[in-house]
């Protein structure tokens, strides 16, 4: 088992590598990189000072030289062969060097570690909160079967598995922050936070997190509470439950003993995945929020072809996901000692 | 057609399930509904009787205006010539649909500016967008585009995934750890990403974002499948039915998929809801298909950015949970029906 996990985990740096030369390839052969984005700010800038003496038919077609174009492919490591940057990109990053925007120019680590703490306090938080109650809620449910109690529970969690949670952060915008103006209209701290005291900071950001917090809940929370409940159901009608029951067992042990520890192998199976969520978070509700969080600055900087740091997120995003999904099989083992990786 | 006995007893079952069993009924006709949406929703009549001749342009060509004595050679625009007719009073007569309006027409007016709250007098029954377009109107036709997206999705994502992870399961050993590791770097392609970079190149389309959804999406059941593959592999009707000589064809087909349908079930709804979701969400960044097809999506973006339109907000969002929440419902009874467990209850 332990040499199992040593190749596994071995097994993530080619697979590593195939990601990013993957994306990286794909990066460089579509359209609206930053050099022609320089091209078409200094085409503009030719247009607009077009009445200036200066503006002659060449520099409006073409405004940069080819000698300052070469220049740019050059700064920004577009003049050598793919993988040769490819392995320049890796090397620099091996040193811990995630490179600069193209965009901000800014360092694109200083730029992902202003981040970090934002996702991983909204995972953390949406975290402990899902499993702390789908595993009862699905417990619970799953004992007392077509109950009033189930079908109730069940109504309210179908509900809201059925709103995506950053349409749910939209609805709940609409009413609760632009209706009854109860709530922020979305960001994470309020302008003046910095002029606040130590109480009414947190506060302040209490108040920021109600909302998009609720709206992470949304999304996971019936998909783990129904598959907590659905395997229970499938355990507790298993045969070794039956036999346990008829030894005498009281109900309570039967199920605490036998049928839960059966029951949460499929959970466990998604758990390790959980390392990637915590920081990568939905930027879907950090756009619906406006929160500058992990997932946000992935996807603006795909908008705005920001590669460096497109590569910076991907390759933080990608090593996390292949470790949570080696943690995954380690928690698989855990529970059922019957699956061997060998 | 005869049914397997066996169908029979779980179709008896689901219907026995009312509460999916409904939300089936109520679904199954709003999609049948959305199927003939040109005749409850558009800006064609249904019936126009002029000098003695009827005309049903509903489904037909476009008719030009001159058709009916008006003076353009375009197509005629049924609402002005109801109210032309009435006013005439010479027995010829528009019936036009509940909801007189189509999805792409933008009804401005000079009195004042969309996007206008809902209206009974002039039937715009959910009100009308930012560019002035019929929100129900665009609603139904946006329901019926997400609805085939995703059928169209779920079935080619399950086809490659339940193969793939059948056999990933099955066979172990290289085959597995070669699709592990092909799954892992896929799945590492964000798909929102892959989507955005392409469509700098080219404007997708309906197939176009078909294609790269199951490209990029069909690992999901794939490591489901896989996962239970596994688990039953590992169970003794599977070393029994080798024992006896079942190929592994047969094996896989005949015991162990059989076995799992009732997982396979119950991912189904999830995926369908999820099919509409990305669609939707998709729409709602810009990045699904191209403008001015009717999405959800796009009226979520619209009421996103006008807080104070809220009938956007609140038509499809309620739409929206109808939708899902049915599906879901379906999905729960189904999965009650299809799993020939029958639950065990301790008193």
């Amino acid at each position: 088992m332990a040499a199992y996990f040593i190749r596994r985990f071995l097994l993530v740096i080619p697979t590593f590598v195939g990601i990013t030369v993957l994306l990286f390839t794909v990066t460089r052969f579509v359209p609206g990189g930053p050099i022609e984005r320089i091209i078409a700010q200094a085409q503009q800038q030719a247009m607009e000072g077009g009445r200036a003496p200066a503006g002659s038919e060449t520099v409006q077609k073409q405004p940069l030289s080819d000698d300052q174009i070469e220049l740019l492919k050059k700064y920004y490591g577009f003049d050598k062969p793919v993988l040769v940057s490819y392995g320049l990109w890796l090397g620099k990053l091996l040193k811990g060097d995630f490179g600069t925007s193209t965009r901000y120019y800014d360092p694109v680590w200083v730029m992902i570690s202003e981040r970090i703490p934002i996702s991983l306090y909204f995972g953390i938080l949406s975290l402990i909160a899902i499993y702390g109650i789908c595993i009862p809620l699905g417990i619970a449910k799953a004992v007392r079967h077509n109950s009033s109690f189930d079908n109730a529970s069940s109504v309210v969690v179908f509900a809201g598995y059925a709103i995506p949670g950053w349409v749910a952060g939209i609805l709940m915008l609409i009413v609760f922050a632009s209706h009854w103006e109860i709530f922020p209209l979305g960001e994470l701290v309020s302008d003046h936070f910095e002029e606040l005291n130590l109480m009414q900071k947190v506060l302040d950001l209490a108040w920021h997190t109600v909302l998009p917090l609720a709206s992470y809940l949304i999304g996971s929370f019936a998909l783990m509470t129904l598959l907590m409940k659905n395997t229970l159901m499938d355990h507790l009608s298993a045969d070794y439950v039956r036999t346990a029951m008829a030894k005498g067992l009281t109900f309570k042990r039967a199920i605490f003993g036998h049928a839960l520890r059966n029951s949460l192998v499929p959970i466990a199976t998604s758990f390790g995945n959980n390392i990637s969520l915590i920081l990568s978070g939905s930027f879907l509700i950090e756009k619906v929020f406006n929160i500058d969080g992990m997932g946000l600055l992935g996807y603006e900087s795909v908008v705005d072809r920001d590669y460096p740091v497109v590569m910076g997120v991907l390759a933080i995003s990608s090593l996390l996901f292949l470790i949570g999904n080696i943690l995954s099989d380690m928690c698989v083992a855990i529970v059922d000692p019957r699956v061997k990786f060998e | 057609m005869k049914l397997n006995t066996l169908t029979i007893k779980k179709l008896r079952r689901f219907y026995s399930i009312k509460r999916g069993y409904y939300a089936f009924i109520f679904l199954g006709l709003l999609i049948l509904l959305s199927f003939a949406a040109e005749l409850v929703v558009n800006s064609r009549a249904l019936i126009v009787k002029y000098q003695g001749k009827y005309y049903f342009p509903t489904y037909t060509d476009m008719i030009a205006g001159e058709t009916f004595g008006l003076d353009y050679a375009y197509e005629t625009n049924y609402r002005e010539l109801k109210a032309n007719f009435e006013r005439k009073n010479d027995g010829n007569w528009v019936l036009m649909p509940p909801a007189p309006y189509n999805a792409f027409e933008n009804d401005l007016r000079s009195d004042s500016a969309p996007a206008l709250p809902p209206s009974w007098s002039q039937r715009h029954f959910l009100g009308t967008d930012t560019s002035g377009r019929d929100v129900l109107a665009r609603l139904v036709y946006g329901f019926r585009i997400a609805i085939f997206f995703s059928f169209t999705l779920i079935v080619s994502t399950y086809v490659v995934g339940i193969g793939i992870g059948c056999a990933m399961g099955y066979f172990g050993g290289g085959f597995d750890i070669l699709f592990q590791r092909l799954i892992e770097i896929w799945s590492n392609v964000p798909i929102i990403y892959v989507v955005i970079i392409i469509s700098s190149i080219v404007v997708p389309n309906f197939w176009w974002l078909i294609i790269i959804m199951v490209c990029f999406g069909w690992m999901g059941i794939t490591w489901v499948m896989r996962t239970i593959t596994y688990k039953e592999k590992a169970r003794d009707y599977v070393l029994a039915a080798r024992a006896l000589g079942a190929s592994n064809v047969r094996i896989i087909f005949l015991h162990i998929i059989p076995n799992t349908i009732s997982v396979i079930v119950t991912y189904v709804p999830f995926s369908f809801s999820s099919g509409i979701v990305a669609l939707t969400a998709l729409d709602y960044l810009g990045f699904g298909l191209p403008p001015p097809t009717p999405s959800w999506g796009e009226l979520i973006q619209q009421a996103w950015t006008n807080f104070s339109a809220w009938w956007l907000g609140a038509s499809v969002i309620t739409a929206m949970v109808l939708t899902l929440v049915a599906v879901t419902f379906i999905g729960e009874a189904v999965r009650e029906a299809f799993d020939p467990k029958l639950h065990t209850v301790y008193e």
